[in-house]
This record gives C-alpha cells, sequence and structure tokens, in this order.
C-alpha cells in the first residue's frame, strides 16, 4: 500500500539544467504555475468590468483586496501601503496553493506542504523586512533588540533572546505553514487508507469504513478553514514583522 | 518524507521565484491599481450622491418652510377677512335695526295719535249724547225745557269726576 507520504513527492515533467542547476520542470512547478494563473484569472475576470455596483465575482475580487488592505493598514499603518502588492499576492498564491491542493480526483500537488517553498518565502519576507528595517532606521534598527526600560544587567539576557527570536521568525513562519499542510493533508491520506483497507474486509468491514469516510468528510471541511486560516496568518505575520521593521516597537 | 530531499529544493525555489516574480508584477502593475481605482470611483460616486441628496434635502426643507409661511399668511390673511366682513355685517345689521325701529316708533306714535284723536271724538260725541239724553229725561219727567249749556255743564262736571 502507498505511503500517505506519496502525495508530497515531487515528480519531474521536464528536465531542464541551467548551469548546472536543476530547474527541472515539476508537478511542483505545475502547481504554482496554476496557483498564479488562477489568481490571474480570479482577478482578471472578476475585474473585467469595473462596474461601480459590483456583480458576484467582482464583488468576490474586491472583498480579498479590502480583506488584506485592511490587514495590512491596521497591523503596518499608511507607512505599509507601497507594500500591498506584495501582500496581496502572497495571500493569494499562498491561498489559491492551498485550496488547489484540496481538489479531489485530481491529485494536484501542494506545494506549500514543502518546508523548501515555505521556508524561501519565509526567508525572502525576513531578509526583505530586514532590509527594509535597516533602510528605514539605518544603524539605528538595532536598537529593536534591546527592549525598553531594562536595567543593563537584564539587557545581557534579554538582548539574545530578543536576537534570537527574530532570527527564528523565518522558522517560525516557514514551518508552521508547511506543518499545517502536511499534517492536514497526511491524515487524510491515512483516514482513506483505512477506508480501504476496511473494505477489503468484507461486508462487515464495508460498514465499518463509513465511520474513518464521515471522519474524512468533516476533517475535508476542517483542512479548507486551514488552507484559508493558514493563507491569513502567513500575510498577516509579514505584515506585522513590516510594521516592526517599519516603526520598531 | 518526501520534503526532505535536498534535490528537489532547487527546482521548486526557482520556479517559486520565477511564478512568484511574475505574479508580483501583474498585481503591482496590473490589478491592484485597477481595484483600488475601482474603489475610488465607487467611494467619489457614493460621497458625490450623498453631497447632492444633501443639497437636494436642504432645498426641499427650503420649499416646505416656504410653503408653510404661505400658509401661514394665507390663514392670517383668510381670518383678518373674516373678522372685518363680521364687523361690516354687524355695522350693517344695526343701522338696519336702528331704521326699522325708528320707523316702527314712528308708526307706533301716529297709530297713538290716531287712537287718542279717535277717543277725544268718541268722548266729544259721549258727551253729546249725554246731554241730550238728560235734556230728554228731563223735560219727560218733569217738563222743564231746561237750557242746554245747563245740562252739559252738569254732565261735564259729571264725567270729569268719573273719569278721575
Amino acid at each position: 500500500m502507498a505511503s500517505p507520504l506519496d502525495q508530497f513527492t515531487v515528480i519531474k515533467w521536464a528536465d531542464i539544467e541551467v548551469a548546472g542547476y536543476d530547474i527541472s520542470f515539476t508537478n511542483s512547478s505545475a502547481a504554482m504555475v496554476a496557483s498564479v494563473a488562477l489568481v490571474a484569472l480570479f482577478v482578471t475576470m472578476g475585474m473585467r468590468k469595473n462596474a461601480l455596483v459590483p456583480g458576484r465575482w467582482q464583488s468576490s475580487v474586491e472583498m480579498c483586496y479590502e480583506f488584506v488592505a485592511k490587514m495590512l493598514g491596521d497591523t503596518a499603518g499608511p507607512d505599509g501601503r507601497k507594500y500591498f502588492p506584495f501582500i496581496f499576492s502572497l495571500f493569494m498564491f499562498v491561498l489559491f496553493a492551498n485550496l488547489i491542493g484540496m481538489l479531489p480526483w485530481l491529485h494536484p500537488f501542494t506545494f506549500t506542504s514543502h518546508i523548501a517553498v515555505t521556508f524561501a518565502m519565509a526567508a525572502f519576507v525576513f531578509v526583505g523586512v530586514t532590509l527594509i528595517g535597516f533602510i528605514t532606521h539605518g544603524f539605528k534598527f538595532l536598537g529593536f533588540f534591546v527592549p525598553h526600560g531594562a536595567p543593563w544587567y537584564l539587557l545581557l539576557i534579554l538582548v539574545p533572546i530578543e536576537i534570537i527570536s527574530y532570527l527564528s521568525r523565518p522558522i517560525s513562519l516557514s514551518v508552521r505553514l508547511f506543518a499545517n499542510m502536511v499534517a492536514g493533508h497526511t491524515m487524510l491520506k491515512v483516514f482513506g487508507g483505512f477506508v480501504v483497507s476496511l473494505s477489503a474486509l468484507g461486508a462487515a468491514g464495508v460498514v465499518g469504513a463509513f465511520f474513518p469516510l464521515a471522519f474524512i468528510v468533516a476533517l475535508t471541511g476542517l483542512e479548507l478553514l486551514v488552507a484559508c486560516l493558514q493563507a491569513y496568518v502567513f500575510a498577516m505575520l509579514t505584515c506585522l514583522y513590516l510594521n516592526d521593521a517599519l516603526h520598531m516597537h | 518524507m518526501p520534503q526532505l530531499d535536498i534535490a528537489v529544493f532547487a527546482p521548486q525555489i526557482f520556479w517559486l521565484a520565477v511564478v512568484f516574480a511574475v505574479l508580483y508584477i501583474f498585481m503591482s502593475r496590473s490589478a491592484a491599481p485597477k481595484i483600488a481605482d475601482v474603489l475610488k470611483k465607487r467611494q467619489d460616486t457614493i460621497s458625490d450622491d450623498l453631497a447632492e441628496a444633501e443639497k437636494l434635502q436642504a432645498s426641499a426643507e427650503e420649499a416646505r418652510l416656504a410653503y408653510e409661511k404661505s400658509q401661514e399668511d394665507a390663514r392670517n390673511n383668510a381670518a383678518a377677512l373674516v373678522l372685518k366682513k363680521r364687523e361690516e355685517l354687524k355695522a350693517e345689521a344695526e343701522t338696519a335695526y336702528q331704521k326699522l325701529s325708528e320707523e316702527l316708533a314712528a308708526k307706533a306714535d301716529e297709530a297713538q295719535a290716531k287712537i287718542d284723536a279717535a277717543k277725544q271724538k268718541a268722548l266729544a260725541e259721549v258727551r253729546d249724547v249725554a246731554t241730550d239724553v238728560c235734556s230728554d229725561i228731563v223735560s219727560q219727567i218733569s217738563g222743564l225745557k231746561l237750557d242746554s249749556k245747563v245740562v252739559s255743564e252738569a254732565v261735564d262736571s259729571k264725567m270729569t269726576k268719573g273719569e278721575s
């Protein structure tokens, strides 16, 4: 029987190698392309009429836009507005990636369940906001690691703690998304495996298989929630980090 | 766990960078400004409409006040008119009453005068008749021929006594 982790296997569709680097087009790349294409389609088709009174589709696009704009405005304030396209892209990209991963039948690849991908995104965010912090505040940005009003002997402990917690941000940001997606998809596959193996046991097994099947149905609903929630959390934390970089404390 | 296979890192990160760059350029150049534009246009339209509605409401309020004022004026005018007419009619009625009562009084006086004259006449006739009857009765009983002057004096004295 296939392992529940087989769904995460990257399959090469086209071997491409440039200057000794493997940049093959894989099922993971295909999912990324599909995610971007669907986001672009969703936005373009939704906004094709530019209607003053929006239809359902345009309303959905505007809702996503205003949701992210509000999130960014609430956390990073007006200074963060110029990073809106990035946050919006990030949110929609992760959201669509997670939701595509929830599609049945097609066995789509969920690239947010790969630590390489989530860590690349988190590292980009981390490096980006750190650069923004230094560009905005210069070397005063290092004051971010010094808590206000603490006595000097406590600073000896607090500053390293602050630095470690800052450096662990990309790890927590990437592992949160990665672990959530892996756990959800693995659990679905495990219970799917229960249905198959119980059904193989005869009539009683087929009846018994309805219990894990019902659980899968409920779990699918939960995973849809997690898909949206994790996209939100990822974008939200990026906004918070951006706010720290723009305004320090 | 397939995720820990280092061989799949490079192609995934490469494609992630390419694909996300495309999405970012699309969002920042095309989609986000377009959506922002639509939202701004809608916000402007709404605030314009609200301002227009406020203006119209103000003018409607003005019209209402003018209407109320004109109504109030008309009511006052009508009341004044009614009052004036009533005074006029009252005065007219009074003069008419005055005139009528004078006429009636004149008629009554005239009638009284007629009655008085008739009464005088009747009394005079009664005296003559009484004088004649007295003379006749005396001549019948006593055979005396009385002087009419004496008789009439006696009758007069009796009548004035009776009258009083």
